[in-house]
């Protein structure tokens, strides 16, 4: 009970001190519990959504996916024909069965030309009006879609950009562009989050969307009354067959649900795995504040023991303060978590994301999760210092307290840290020359953890050399001050270890993530250059293909010398090993493509793979399948026919372009798959006359201003989009760290005040005689500084080598060229020293606030 | 209560520099109205150039608030302090800090040294911190006066209690301040020690022309001053010229006595 009491004591008399510990639990905890409440939310929303939007059955077509998304590689949704509504009505305890088409292989444009899609990723979807959706939305303006001429549109999009009743609209779709105006506008009645919803009558749907009237893309079901959901799928499949798929309210929601689901597992698992990086970071803070409490209350804790506390009493104490840091903490975490969750909300809704906050969903199971890791955290990164409390002799209270001696750095640490680093550099190493990329990452992993701890426990050593280094080259030039500043950094190497260990935990991963990134930007720009023989590049950003139409625009455009289609889809293979690969992918493109992209290849010649019923395989799969040149496959083509194809060439694996890509032609392909089930071009290559691109390159642009959706870009352009696509991966994942980053700001910031109170004496001492306090304010950010640039320099030190090390890995992969984006890593190291400074603002402040007299009275 | 007996009269013995430090009518009061206590009440008092001076009394008479004052450590409820010529009371942190660096030196009782640093760069601090070069020579006469030439290169840790405050008043000397004040110097230290101290103390005044004042409780240290000032209830009761520790030890019972009787 008394240790109860004394630990509730000492937390509140230091409540300043544990202050920026509980900051960083809170940060912590808040990050997950915000992570697990905005997941959770969404995925409420889209429950409600899917919900409400399914019909008691749904029927559709059998090549329909489960969910009843509609892109199909063809740019038609699938359909069957009108007829097949009256058979459901004739099924029993059907109350109604409506026909509806819709697609969202689609793009509609405003009277600019400009795109109306959503930019975040949700569809735009484009359908008839039909009663299901008259149940789940409300017409707030205007009048639903009567006639070909009239569409009508969702309220969210309406107001995004701008829409009013009368403004002109197109479709485009596979089938061409079709024009309306805007005759009414439709509210959801429960959140959308960010789909964009277009409504036509029925007749001009099915022109629209497939090019011909009478045929539907999904039968709505509803049941009468006292029919089960179930029961009503049973008899309508008793009416139809097999051939068609039929679905239950539940099913299609679930089936939706799972889509969104795999999106927003990699987005949780994702962000919590920062959180987690955060709480690493959290525990070096938390040791040190307890580090620094006991010894600052060595001579207290010593008089506990001279009084008759057992170790386990005084041990018990310290944990005791931290279980109660812990628990205050992860309370106040949890209540941020899900003000996070309302912010991040917010943000997706400035992106066009709209969530509401009535959905916002806290599950019993967060504020537990967050409390639990809150508490357990902070009590283990207690444990040390708190067994160190327990060794303090009873002497220690009749010792002169003074400044505590330098910890010094044990021969068992140098030992354990030259072991564990050796180890792991032996990994990393392994990992860099292994022949098998699965092999080489398994190292990879166990360098990078190795090389880390290794680094962490070494840390304190280095902190002697690096920082006499730093001082040399930066703190000489400021006299006396600098010298002090230097001295002082090194007098705890223990505690400079740490608080730079912390800063060098998130700084690795931005400097591997950064050479890694680089490195693959480096390597595809290398292999553009070298392998890629056109001129333009045409492609929806989005995933849409390319419509009939737009490829037409394309191949009239004057001053091109050729125009080369790609497409892949989808077969089953059966190759001469007998075994048989399911939904395969295969690349049909025209004959030109073999000098747009100039493969390497292994055996053959890759122009041969045009040749009628030839193909290409690559390296790897024809060595795992036993193929050779002139082997035959068996190539089953999804909607389409079984074909036998000789293999004519075979091509290197390790490319980043069209990694593993096994070509035929176009006109291949056509012989065996319909027309109207022929998928339409993923990209478009086109190459200009002699010396004409810049002329092609406008003409282009201006021959695909109807069609938004599609980009067109030269080889720099394409370089450059390349490179901001991976920038902003990159910049989402440092926006990530930077919450690790934080916390370890917030131990600098913490080491530092801790310092400075421990050190009052010698403030007063140093004011007493003589040193100004511009110049106490200067020592303090100086010694900052340095632990700063400590960490920076180690932490960039480890992460370049584990990026370098993951581009040799990733070589065996097409990752050839090593880039170390030199001016990211200075800006970066530049940027510590700032942080540094920013650190010190408060704690130099401080210090420079304290008064003199009191400063050397304190005991 | 007898009133200051004497206060010594400006100029006393010609010339304006023969007065180091003067306080005028100095108060100095802690808390208001009913918890007002005042530490320094009304107090005059000159220091003579090129002397010793020992300020004693018993706990909470006002002395270490008083040396505090005239070092420019503490802020005056009223009156003036003059360092020389300079006014100090009244001047803003900057400029008093400036003086402390240039102008005064400090012997404190304990935790003198900065424990980062070495004996020498110990030595030469106040004026690192002021970017001056010390004087070579004298630097080199006040090491070799405080007998420390062979323990430059030590930390405090590894230095005794009478080295590392030997190294404190080798670092008062160095910067040749115009006055050095003392805050119980040997308080901490054994008799020998203590007396080893005090005698460089004595020395820097009669050998190198020092100023000290230093404020002690302990009547052997007051008798190495040229002359012991007596505050109580944070006033001048008495002062004493040429002291013997019997002499000062007498007063000091003396004092005490009717302290008890009164």
């Amino acid at each position: 009970m008394t240790v109860m009491k004394t630990s509730m004591r000492n937390f509140f008399a230091h409540k300043g001190r544990m202050a920026l510990s509980a900051v960083a639990v809170l940060l912590s905890v808040g990050f997950v519990c915000g992570t697990l409440v905005f997941t959770d939310t969404m995925n409420t929303t889209f429950d409600k959504l899917f919900q409400a939007t399914s019909s008691d059955v749904t029927v559709s077509a059998k090549s329909a996916s489960d969910s009843g998304a509609t892109d199909s590689e063809n740019g038609r949704p699938p359909v069957f024909p009108a007829s097949v509504v009256g058979k459901v009505k004739a099924a029993q305890g059907v109350k109604e069965a409506e026909g509806t088409v819709f697609s969202t292989s689609v793009t509609v444009v405003d009277a600019e030309k400009d795109s109306l899609s959503p930019s975040s990723g949700a569809p735009t979807i484009v359908g008839n009006w039909n009663s299901n959706d008259a149940r789940t939305m409300k017409i707030t303006s205007g009048a639903a879609p009567r006639g070909p001429d009239q569409v009508m549109v969702d309220k969210d999009t309406a107001d995004k950009h701008h829409l009013g009743l009368g403004d002109p609209i197109g479709v485009i779709s596979a089938v061409g562009t079709h024009r309306a105006k805007i005759s009414g506008i439709a509210d959801f009645q429960v959140t959308n989050p960010g789909a964009a919803i277009f409504y036509l009558d029925t007749r001009t749907a099915q022109e629209t969307l497939v090019g011909r009237t009478g045929v539907f893309t999904n039968v709505n079901v509803t049941a009468a009354p006292g029919v089960s959901d179930a029961q009503l799928k049973k008899n309508v499949v008793g009416e139809l067959g097999t051939g068609y798929k039929v679905q239950t309210a539940k099913e299609t929601a679930d089936a939706n649900q799972k889509n969104v689901e795999g999106f927003m597992n990699v987005m949780k698992y994702a962000m919590l795995g920062f959180a987690g990086i955060a709480f690493l970071v959290g525990i070096f803070l938390i040791i040190n504040t307890f580090s620094m409490l006991v010894a600052q209350r060595t001579r207290e804790i010593g008089l506990m023991r001279a009084i008759g506390s057992s170790r386990k009493q005084v041990n018990r104490s310290v944990l005791a303060e931290a279980l109660l840091l812990g628990v205050f903490g992860s309370v106040l975490g949890v209540g941020a978590g899900v003000g996070l969750a309302v912010g991040l909300m917010k943000l997706m809704g400035s992106m066009g994301m709209h969530l509401s906050t009535a959905d916002l969903t806290v599950t019993w199971t967060t504020p537990v999760v967050g409390l639990i890791l809150g508490v357990v955290v902070t009590v283990l990164a207690a444990y040390l210092p708190a067994r160190r409390a327990g060794k303090v002799s009873p002497m220690a209270a009749l010792r002169d307290a003074g400044a505590p001696a330098d910890a010094r750095a044990g021969r068992v640490r140098a030992l354990v840290g030259i072991l564990l680093t050796g180890a792991g550099g032996y990994s990393l190493y392994l990992a860099g020359s292994a022949g098998k990329a699965t092999d080489g990452s398994l190292w990879l992993g166990l360098g990078v953890v190795l090389s880390l701890i290794g680094f962490v426990v070494i840390g304190p050593l280095l902190v002697a050399g690096v920082v006499r280094v730093l001082g040399a080259v930066l703190l000489r030039m400021f006299g006396p001050v600098g010298r002090m500043a230097e001295r002082n950094a090194l007098r705890n190497p223990r505690r400079t270890g740490a608080t730079g260990a912390a800063l060098m935990i998130g700084l690795a991963l931005v400097a591997c993530l950064s050479v890694v990134g680089s490195s693959m930007v480096a390597s595809a720009t290398d292999q553009l250059d070298k392998t890629v023989g056109t001129d333009f590049i045409i492609q929806s950003d989005s995933g849409q293909r390319i419509t009939p139409q737009a490829v037409r625009a394309i191949k009239d455009t004057p001053g091109l010398a050729r125009v080369t289609e790609y497409r892949t889809t989808q077969a089953d293979y059966t190759t001469p090993d007998g075994r048989t690969l399911k939904n395969t992918d295969i690349t049909a493109a025209d004959p030109t493509y073999a000098s747009d992209l100039r493969k390497k290849v292994v055996a053959g010649q890759l122009k041969d793979a045009y040749l009628p019923d030839s193909m290409s395989v690559h390296e790897k799969f024809a060595k795992a399948h036993g193929i050779h040149l002139g082997s035959r496959i068996k190539v089953a083509f999804k909607d389409g026919g079984t074909a036998e194809l000789t293999v004519r060439a075979i091509t290197t694996s390790d490319d980043v372009i069209d990694q593993g890509a096994k070509y035929t032609s176009i006109a291949t392909l056509a012989k065996y798959v319909p027309a109207d089930r022929m998928p339409l071009d993923e990209l478009v290559f086109a190459t200009a006359d002699q010396g004409r691109q810049d002329a092609a390159y406008t003409s282009l642009k201006s021959a695909l201003h109807d069609y938004p959706q599609y980009k067109v870009r030269d080889q720099t352009d394409y370089k450059q989009a390349l490179k901001d696509q991976i920038g902003q991966l990159l910049n989402m994942i440092y926006g990530l760290l930077a919450l690790a980053i934080i916390v370890a700001i917030l131990g600098v910031v913490n080491t530092l005040a801790l310092s400075v109170v421990e050190r009052t004496r010698e403030i007063g001492l140093m004011r007493a005689i003589g040193l100004s306090r511009r110049q106490l304010r200067r020592m303090i950010r100086m010694e900052s500084v340095v632990i700063a640039l400590f960490g920076a320099l180690l932490g960039l030190g480890l992460g370049m080598g584990w990026g370098a090390t993951a581009q040799q890995l990733l070589a065996l992969e097409g990752l050839k060229v090593l880039d170390i984006p030199w001016p990211t890593i200075t800006a970066v190291f530049l940027g510590s020293a700032f942080v540094g400074l920013f650190a010190a603002l408060i704690p130099a402040f401080r210090a420079g606030r304290m008064n003199v007299l009191n400063a050397i009275a304190t005991e | 209560m007898t009133s200051a007996v004497t206060i010594p009269r400006h100029g006393g013995t010609g010339g304006r520099t023969a007065v180091a430090a003067r306080a005028r009518q100095v108060v100095k009061a802690y808390g208001a109205g009913e918890t007002r206590v005042v530490a320094l009440d009304h107090v005059d008092v000159d220091i003579a150039r090129g002397q010793f001076t020992a300020i004693m009394g018993p706990s909470g008479s006002g002395k270490s608030t008083l040396m505090h004052c005239l070092a420019g450590l503490d802020t005056v409820t009223s009156g003036q302090i003059h360092l020389d010529e300079t006014e100090i009371t009244g001047l803003k942190d900057k400029k008093l800090t400036k003086l402390r660096r240039d102008r005064i030196g400090f012997i404190f009782q304990a935790f003198n040294l900065l424990p980062t640093l070495n004996a020498i760069e110990n030595i030469t601090l106040p004026m690192d911190i002021a970017g001056r070069k010390p004087d070579r020579e004298w630097l080199a006469r006040v090491v070799d006066t405080v007998g420390l030439s062979d323990r430059l290169k030590h930390r405090p840790t590894q230095l005794s209690g009478g080295q590392q405050q030997r190294v404190a008043v080798a670092r008062a000397l160095a910067a040749r301040p115009e006055i050095i004040f003392g805050d119980e110097p040997t308080g901490n230290l054994d008799s020998r020690a203590g007396a080893e101290v005090l005698g460089f103390l004595r020395r820097s005044v009669d050998e190198l022309g020092q100023t000290i004042v230093m404020v002690t409780h302990d009547p052997v240290a007051a008798s190495y001053a040229d002359r012991v000032l007596y505050l109580a209830d944070g006033r001048i009761v008495d002062e004493m010229h040429r002291p013997t520790a019997d002499a000062v030890l007498d007063r000091m019972k003396d004092f005490d006595a009717r302290g008890r009787t009164s």
